[in-house]
C-alpha cells in the first residue's frame, strides 16, 4: 500500500559543533514521545544523549557517527539523521546530504555563523538541499538572532527570513512571537511540553509589525496570491505558509526560528516548521543512471508500483551484525525480497528489515518509496545502490573526498592483530575517505584520512569495540610526486641467461598531465609493438606510478604516450614489454624533472581580534599563506592556506597563544609543490630512514 | 603572451612606468564613480598589474566578504589570462598569490587608526609588508579632508602607494574648480592621481576620465576605457 508521501520528511539536522545538535535533536525525540526522559550530553545522569549511541560520543561529548531516528509529529512521520560537526567527519555530513530532501541548519545564537557552518552550508548548496535555520542557544548571555541573521546573509548567501521575534533573549527568554499566526507563544511545564498561545505583548508590537511585513514582502516573491493578499489587506495563514515553502523548496528563501533546545523553548515550532516548509520525497527530483544505456539519467518516480531503486548511504556493525541504513527512492521492498546490488551484480535476500531509532530498532515488514530504513545481514559497501532484477540502475557517485594524512599503527601482540584487521576490514567499508593498506617494505599497516582527529577516533574505536590494541607511529603526510616537463624515453628491456630469452623495446614520451592522475596513450603505428604487449605497457607504467623515484612517493598527473618500439617472435612476452615500460618510465621519469607534491589545508581560525597578530604570525611561521582576515567587531576571523605537515598540533598552540578563546577549521584545499629547500630536506631524511632499514 | 609581455601591454601603462615601484611611493590613486560602475574592477587590475611586477598589495575590503574579492581576483585574472593568451596561466597565478593579502572590515567597525594598527601588525611581525594598498567601499563622506590627510600621512609613514575608491552621487552637485566631484572635491591636493569613471551613452561604454595624473604618466593624447561587459580596462 502506497503511504502518503506528501506526510513524510528525510531531514538532516548539521551545523557547527557545539552548537547544540544533538540536544535539539533529544528534544525532537521527546515531545514526538519517542523517549520519555531527557538526558543531557554533558549529563551529570551519565546516561548521556540517545542519538550519541557509541560509547566514545557519550564521553567526548561529540556525535560521530550519523545515527538515523524516525519519529511523528502531528500525523507526519519523520525521518532525522543526526549529522557529526566537526570537519574531519565530513563524508557523514555529505553522505546524509545525499539522501535528504530537506535539512534544518542549527546555528549558536552568540557564535553566529562560523566556519564549519559554511563548510555544511557548502555541501548543501552542492546536493541541492532546501533549508530553515533554527538559531539555537537564545538562553545564552549575548545571544543576538538578528545578528546571526544577518550573518547567514552575508557569509551563506542565503535569503534569511525570520518567522518569528524572540519574547525575550538570554536568561530571561520566555517565548517566540510567531509572524505568521501573529500570537505569542509561551512554553511551559517541566519539560516545556505545555504550549500556550496568546496576545502579543504590547511592548514587542512595533519590533512585531517590522518583522512581518518583511515577512510578507520576501513571501509574496514567490505567490502572485499572496502579493496581492497583501495589496488588498490580510492574507490568510495558509497562504503565508504556501508561499514561504515553495521559497524554500526553489532553494531561494530560508526560514529563520529562534528557541533554545536546552531550556525547551521553540523546538515544537520548529518541528512545525519541518512539516511546513521542508520538502517531501515527491518534492525532489533524483536522477540515477541506467547502467545498460550508457548511464543514461533516469528521474526516479517515487512511485510504489514502479521497480526498487534504492541506495546504501551508511554502514555500522550493530550487535546482531551488519546493519546498513538504506535510503528508498522508487518502489518498495518486503521482508523476503530480493534485490541486486548494481554494482556487483549479486543478488541479495531481505533478511531483516528494521526501523532506526537511535540504537534501538523497531522491526517492519515493508518499505516504501521515500523511507529511510535499515536492512541486516547484506554484504555491501557504502554508496551502493540496489534495485530489483528487471532493471540496472546506478545512483549517481557521491564526492569523495581525498585522504591527506596517514599513520602506521602497529598491533602489540597476535590477538591485537587479529582484531584490527578485523576493525580495519569494517572500517573502511563504513567510510570511504578512511583507508588502509600495507607498506610492503616496513611491513607496517598504513591508515589513511581526512585529518588527525579522524584518525583518532578510529584507533580509538579499535581500542573499545575490537580489543585491538595498537602502537601508533607519528602522522604522514601524502605526498606525491608529479613531473614538470615533456621527456622522452627509449628502453630495451634484454635478458638472455639460459631457458627463454626476454625482449621488448619501448620508446615514446611522457609529460605532465593538467587533470587527472595518469593517462596512457598508444600512437604506435605499423605493429612496432604488437597489439597483444599494448596493454603490458600500460600495466608496467602503471606499476611505476606506485613509488617515484624521488622520494618513493606515488606518482600523479602524468600521460605517458608510446609511438615507437621493436620485439621479438620468440622472446617477446606480457612480462619482458612490462619491464621495458618500467624502464622506460625510470629514464623519462628523471629527465621530466619531478617534484614533490604535498597537500595543501585551507585553515581558518576564529578568534578575538585582539589576538589577529599572533594568529597571523602563527599560520606565518608554519609556511602559510595568508589569504586574508574578516574583521567583525570583536571578532576576526583569519583565513590561510598551509601545508598539512606544518599543521599537527596547532591546535595545542594557537590554545596557550589565545588563551584558549581561538578555534580552527581545515580542510583539505589543494597539491601544490614542495618548496625546493623543503623537499631536499625531506629527501635526505627519507634516504637516512630507509639507510637504517637497511641495516 | 608571455608574463613579462603582459605588463608592458597592460592599458595600465598610461597611467605608471612598467618599473615603477615602491620608489615613487607615497602616491596616492583615487577611482571615483557612482555605484556599480566598476570601481571594483579597476582597483583588482591595478592590484594585479602591480602583482605581476613583483610588488605585495594588501587589499582592504570594506563591507565585502573575504570570499567575494577573493573571486573578484580570480575572475579578472582569468579574463586576463584569456584574453591575452598567457602561458603557464596557473603557474603565473600560483606565483603571484602569496603577495596578495585581504583584509576585510565591517562599515561601521573601520577607521584609520585600527588600519594602521593592523598594518604595524602585519609589518613588525614580518607577516607581510605591503608594497601597494587598495581601500575599496570606504565611506568618507562625513569629513573627507580629515580622513584623507590621516590616510596620506599613513602612507607616507609606511613609504606605501595607495590606491581609494570612492562612491559620488549624482544628486550631490558639489565639486571642485578643476572638476572634481564631491566627496572629495575638497581633497583633490591629497591625490597624484584621480580617475573618474562616466559612462558614455553614444559609444555604450566607460570611459576613464583621468582628471589628474602623476608627472611620469605617459598620457599624451591616449584615453582609458571600461568594457561594460567584462569590466576590463581597455585602451583608446
Amino acid at each position: 500500500m502506497q503511504k502518503d508521501l506528501t506526510k513524510m520528511r528525510n531531514i538532516g539536522i548539521s551545523a557547527h559543533i557545539d552548537s547544540g545538535k544533538t540536544t535539539l535533536t533529544e528534544r525532537v525525540l521527546f515531545y514526538t514521545d519517542r523517549i520519555h526522559a531527557i538526558h543531557e550530553v554533558r549529563g551529570k545522569d551519565g546516561v548521556g544523549a540517545t542519538m550519541d549511541s557509541m560509547e566514545l560520543e557519550k564521553e567526548r561529548g561529540i556525535t560521530i557517527q550519523s545515527a538515523a531516528t524516525h519519529c511523528t509529529w502531528k500525523n507526519h512521520s519523520i525521518n532525522i539523521i543526526d549529522t557529526p560537526g566537526h570537519v574531519d567527519f565530513t563524508i557523514e555530513v555529505e553522505r546524509a546530504l545525499r539522501v535528504l530532501d530537506g535539512a534544518v541548519l542549527i546555528l549558536c545564537s552568540v557564535g553566529g555563523v562560523q566556519s564549519q557552518s559554511i563548510t555544511v552550508n557548502r555541501q548543501m548548496t552542492r546536493y541541492k538541499v532546501p533549508r530553515v535555520v533554527f538559531i539555537n542557544k537564545c538562553d545564552r548571555t549575548g545571544a543576538n538572532p538578528d545578528k546571526v541573521a544577518n550573518q547567514v546573509r552575508e557569509k551563506l548567501n542565503l535569503n534569511a527570513i525570520m518567522m518569528q521575534v524572540p519574547i525575550g533573549l538570554e536568561g530571561d527568554m520566555k517565548g517566540v512571537v510567531d509572524l505568521v499566526k501573529m500570537k505569542a507563544i509561551y512554553f511551559e511545564g517541566d519539560n516545556g511540553e505545555k504550549i500556550r498561545e496568546d496576545v502579543i505583548p504590547a511592548e514587542l508590537m512595533d519590533e512585531v509589525a517590522e518583522k512581518r511585513e518583511e515577512l510578507l514582502d520576501a513571501a509574496s516573491m514567490f505567490s502572485d496570491e499572496l502579493m496581492e493578499a497583501v495589496l488588498e489587506g490580510e492574507p490568510s495563514e495558509e497562504m503565508i505558509h504556501d508561499a514561504v515553502r515553495k521559497g524554500t523548496l526553489a532553494l531561494e528563501m530560508a526560514p529563520v526560528f529562534i528557541g533554545s533546545a536546552y531550556k525547551n523553548k521553540g523546538v515544537q515550532s520548529l518541528l512545525d516548521a519541518i512539516i511546513s516548509y521542508m520538502p517531501n520525497p515527491m518534492d525532489i527530483e533524483n536522477i540515477a543512471l541506467d547502467i545498460d544505456d550508457e548511464e543514461k539519467e533516469i528521474v526516479l518516480s517515487s512511485k510504489i508500483e514502479d521497480p526498487l531503486v534504492c541506495l546504501a548511504f551508511k554502514l555500522e556493525d550493530g550487535r546482531y551484525g551488519q546493519l546498513t541504513y538504506i535510503r528508498n527512492y522508487q518502489g518498495s521492498m518486503k521482508k523476503g525480497d530480493t534485490i541486486v546490488n548494481s554494482r556487483t551484480g549479486k543478488k541479495v535476500k531481505i533478511g531483516r528489515l528494521v526501523r532506526m531509532h537511535a540504537d534501538e530498532m523497531e522491526e517492519i515488514e515493508e518499505s516504501g518509496a521515500g523511507d529511510i530504513v535499515a536492512l541486516f545481514g547484506v554484504d555491501c559497501a557504502s554508496g551502493d545502490t540496489f534495485t530489483s532484477s528487471d532493471i540496472n540502475y546506478s545512483m549517481s557517485s557521491m564526492h569523495v573526498p581525498n585522504s591527506v594524512i596517514s599513520l602506521a599503527i602497529i598491533p602489540v601482540d597476535n590477538k591485537a592483530q587479529v582484531n584490527m584487521s578485523k576493525a580495519l576490514n569494517r572500517f573502511t567499508k563504513e567510510d570511504p575517505t578512511f583507508r588502509t593498506f600495507v607498506d610492503h617494505e616496513t611491513n607496517e599497516t598504513i591508515i589513511s584520512g581526512m585529518g588527525e582527529l579522524h584518525l583518532e577516533v578510529y584507533i580509538e574505536r579499535m581500542k573499545r569495540e575490537y580489543n585491538a590494541e595498537v602502537q601508533v607511529g607519528a602522522p604522514q603526510v601524502a605526498y606525491r610526486e608529479t613531473i614538470t616537463q615533456r621527456a622522452e624515453f627509449n628502453y630495451s628491456h634484454k635478458k638472455q641467461t639460459g631457458g627463454s630469452g626476454q625482449f621488448g623495446r619501448v620508446a615514446g614520451y611522457m609529460e605532465p598531465l593538467e587533470e587527472g592522475e595518469y593517462e596512457f596513450v598508444d600512437n604506435i603505428v605499423g605493429g612496432a609493438i604488437p597489439r597483444e604487449f599494448i596493454s603490458s605497457c600500460d600495466k608496467g607504467f602503471t606499476k611505476s606510478l606506485e613509488k617515484g623515484s624521488l622520494a618513493d612517493f606515488p606518482v600523479t598527473g602524468v600521460r605517458c604516450v608510446i609511438n615507437d618500439g621493436a620485439s621479438h617472435a620468440v622472446d617477446s612476452s606480457d612480462v619482458a614489454f612490462q619491464l621495458a615500460a618500467i624502464g622506460a618510465f625510470k629514464e623519462g621519469y628523471q629527465k621530466a624533472k619531478p617534484v614533490l607534491m604535498e597537500p595543501i589545508m585551507k585553515v581558518a581560525v576564529e578568534g578575538p581580534s585582539e589576538f589577529q597578530g599572533s594568529i597571523m604570525g602563527s599560520l606565518n611561521q608554519r609556511r602559510g599563506i595568508i589569504i586574508g582576515t574578516l574583521e567583525e567587531g570583536d571578532y576576526t576571523v583569519v583565513e590561510a592556506e598551509v601545508p598539512l605537515s606544518e599543521m599537527f598540533g596547532y591546535s595545542t598552540v594557537l590554545r596557550s597563544l589565545t588563551q584558549g578563546k581561538a578555534e580552527f577549521t581545515m580542510e583539505f584545499a589543494d597539491y601544490k609543490q614542495v618548496p625546493k629547500s623543503v623537499a631536499d630536506e625531506l629527501i635526505e631524511d627519507l634516504r637516512k630512514k630507509k639507510k637504517e632499514q637497511g641495516k | 603572451m608571455l608574463k613579462e609581455d603582459l605588463i608592458l601591454k597592460n592599458p595600465l601603462r598610461v597611467l605608471s612606468p612598467a618599473d615603477q615601484g615602491k620608489a615613487v611611493a607615497p602616491q596616492m590613486g583615487l577611482v571615483m564613480a557612482r555605484a556599480g560602475l566598476g570601481k571594483t574592477a579597476i582597483l583588482v587590475q591595478i592590484a594585479l598589474d602591480s602583482m605581476l611586477r613583483g610588488n605585495k598589495v594588501l587589499h582592504v575590503s570594506i563591507g565585502q566578504t573575504l570570499e567575494k574579492t577573493k573571486i573578484w581576483y580570480d575572475d579578472i585574472f582569468q579574463d586576463i589570462a584569456k584574453g591575452s593568451n598567457l602561458e603557464n596561466a596557473t603557474d603565473v597565478q600560483d606565483e603571484i598569490a602569496p603577495q596578495r593579502m585581504i583584509m576585510t572590515f565591517n562599515e561601521d567597525t573601520f577607521s584609520v587608526a585600527k588600519l594602521r594598527e593592523r598594518l604595524n601588525d602585519l609589518i613588525e611581525q614580518d607577516i607581510f609588508k605591503p608594497d601597494c594598498l587598495l581601500v575599496d567601499g570606504f565611506d568618507c563622506s562625513s569629513s573627507p579632508e580629515e580622513i584623507l590627510t590621516d590616510m596620506r600621512a599613513l602612507v607616507k609613514e609606511l613609504g606605501l602607494n595607495m590606491w581609494i575608491s570612492v562612491v559620488t552621487h549624482r544628486e550631490d552637485g558639489r565639486m571642485s574648480d578643476d572638476g572634481v566631484p564631491a566627496p572629495c572635491h575638497t581633497a583633490s591636493k591629497l591625490f597624484d592621481t584621480i580617475i573618474l569613471l562616466q559612462p558614455q551613452k553614444d559609444t555604450k561604454s566607460i570611459a576613464l576620465n583621468i582628471m589628474k595624473a602623476d608627472a611620469g604618466a605617459g598620457l599624451s593624447g591616449k584615453s582609458l576605457n571600461l568594457d561594460p561587459a567584462t569590466l576590463m580596462i581597455i585602451e583608446g
